[in-house]
């Protein structure tokens, strides 16, 4: 098993993905010490952006990780049209990208509530600590409210 | 000789700072050892994800390890 986060989004970045990350990695970014065993992002689901994903992990044996028979990457116009969400395994790990975030909205959404985080290999929209916390209580996991609870400390600690 | 007030914080968890407001209050006395998010808190956002990676990378050897000598999910 392998989840390379870095190398996943440098695809991402290398290929003008438009996306805002979210979920566990995105409170990675901002302090949370729970370990997330995927990367989630909200893209813009609009076939060109949708064909630049694909084109990011195009080598990797992708395929949609939620579907019967490990169904490969293949995207159509049709299908661009009718897809919400792309749940993804590939040979760098599972990539789940979203059209929307739970408690924030779509990408334009996620967009205006994003921050960015500058990286040696490049510089990646992240959903603000405020977004971060309505996404995870919003999601309502258990798992979410506990990184909901640490990212509410952060806040407290870093905006005094 | 060690004192005992230094081998009480060798010895005892994490206590939440005197100062703590209430929203880190609140992640300590969920149990979160918030010393950990201090160490966090210090480092880059990228030295963070490096951090995650390491710690991920153990897990997934883990996970590995276990599927090879529980093959069944019988633990």
């Amino acid at each position: 098993m392998v989840q390379d986060d870095k190398a996943l989004l440098l695809r991402l970045g290398q290929h003008h993905v438009e996306f805002v990350i979210i979920g566990g990695v995105c409170g990675i970014m901002h302090g949370v010490s729970l370990v997330t065993t995927d990367l989630d992002v909200c893209c813009r689901f609009a076939p060109d952006n949708l064909y630049r994903i694909q084109a990011a992990v195009k080598d990797l044996h992708p395929y949609h990780r939620l579907a019967a028979n490990k169904l490969p990457l293949e995207l159509t116009d049709e299908l661009c049209a009718r897809l919400k969400n792309l749940y993804l395994q590939t040979d760098l790990g599972k990539l789940d990208c979203l059209g929307e975030v739970a408690g924030i909205g779509d990408f334009e959404a996620a967009l205006r509530d994003s921050v960015v985080f500058g990286l040696s290999y490049g510089d990646f929209r992240v959903l603000n600590l405020d977004a971060a916390i309505a996404a995870k209580e919003a999601v309502g996991r258990p798992r979410d409210l506990e990184a909901a609870t640490q990212l509410r400390a952060i806040k407290e600690r870093t905006q005094a | 000789m060690v004192e005992e007030a230094l081998l009480a914080q060798i010895n005892g968890p994490y206590v939440c700072p005197a100062q703590a407001g209430p929203a880190w209050r609140a992640a300590c006395e969920y149990g979160f050892d918030m010393s950990l998010v201090e160490d966090a808190l210090r480092k880059t956002p990228e030295e963070r994800l490096e951090e995650h990676q390491r710690a991920l990378n153990l897990v997934l050897e883990i996970l590995a390890a276990r599927t090879l000598h529980f093959p069944h999910g019988s633990r």
